[in-house]
């Protein structure tokens, strides 16, 4: 993996492919609602975890939250940035087309700008994720000034 | 307007803060759940460092306060059976100013930028902006949110 400071446009960020169970969505929403009110907490029945609440309100089926596959964005971020993104990164995700629970979802990432600034070389990306079909689910860029 | 449901919610509306202090119970349980294992969050200058995208959970602390008639958390923790239709989260954006500590007493505050119908769809614009009580700037975040969704073809 090329060092932060030596990305040039066209570079492809090293993604990864994981696999949206059940297990993972569930897992998710109640960490999400530990965190929230800092008490460890379960969820219940909501589009994400019901297969048939999904359905009765006129979703195809059960999907994941869109915070998931931008956390797994975060990831690919923190793999390359580490603390650049922290302190100074930026991260858009649109969720254009819901990610159904038992699908892979693929996380990418490609650089579209480099520019020297006073604070650091500003790193611009493409940041998406695709099903294994190449179904773009999740459209994104991020940016990342890279000071070391 | 503020105060009742989150479809209450209204272009212009300037929300109550929300304020919280970050544990490490918090951190732990947030990285847990999206499977972050990144090192540097346990070794920035010997403290513990939030992931960025748990502003999100800052999202929902900060309508626990402003939409008191659906306290989504309190619902969330007491299976309240949700009788509305779904709201989905339809964009993220946030810009990172510096990290966020374990024992930061964290201030939440913003607004909502906008509210308006597109292709017969309800959605709701938010600006939140996260800093430390003692005035770190911690990150900005914008938001989308479609707030009743139905098929396309019920919207026409």
């Amino acid at each position: 993996m090329k060092k932060a400071s030596e990305l040039q446009v066209g570079d492809e960020l090293e993604g990864f492919t994981k696999w949206v169970s059940p297990e993972r969505v569930e897992w998710y929403d109640s960490a999400m609602l530990s965190a929230a009110c800092g008490e460890l907490s379960q969820v219940g029945v909501n589009i994400h975890t019901d297969e048939a609440y999904a359905k009765e309100h006129g979703l195809p089926s059960a999907n994941a939250d869109g915070m998931i596959s931008t956390n797994w964005c975060q990831t690919m971020l923190m793999k390359h940035f580490g603390m650049d993104f922290v302190k100074s990164g930026e991260l858009r995700n649109k969720y254009i087309k819901p990610v159904p629970i038992h699908s892979a979802l693929v996380v990418k990432g490609k650089v579209t700008g480099v520019e020297q600034t006073p604070l650091g070389k500003l790193i611009s990306m493409a940041v998406w994720c695709e099903n294994d079909q190449g179904v773009k689910m999740v459209d994104g860029d991020a940016k990342v000034t890279v000071t070391s | 307007m503020l105060g009742g449901y989150i479809s209450d919610l209204e272009k212009g509306d300037v929300f109550r803060p929300a304020e919280y202090v970050l544990t490490a119970f918090m951190v732990r349980e947030y990285a847990h759940g999206c499977e972050e294992n990144w090192e540097g969050f346990h070794t920035e200058d010997g403290r513990i460092v939030r992931p960025p995208s748990m502003v999100h959970v800052d999202k929902m602390r900060i309508l626990e306060v402003n939409t008191l008639k659906e306290t989504r958390i309190k619902f969330m923790r007491e299976h309240t059976p949700v009788t509305s239709d779904p709201r989905i989260h339809y964009e993220f954006h946030v810009i990172n100013h510096s990290p966020a500590y374990v024992g930061d007493h964290i201030v939440v505050t913003g607004q909502i930028t906008d509210r308006y119908l597109k292709r017969g769809r309800d959605f709701l614009d938010y600006h939140l902006e996260v800093h430390t009580k003692d005035g770190r700037h911690i990150c900005t975040y914008k938001d989308k949110t479609l707030l009743r969704y139905r098929p396309y073809e019920e919207t026409k």
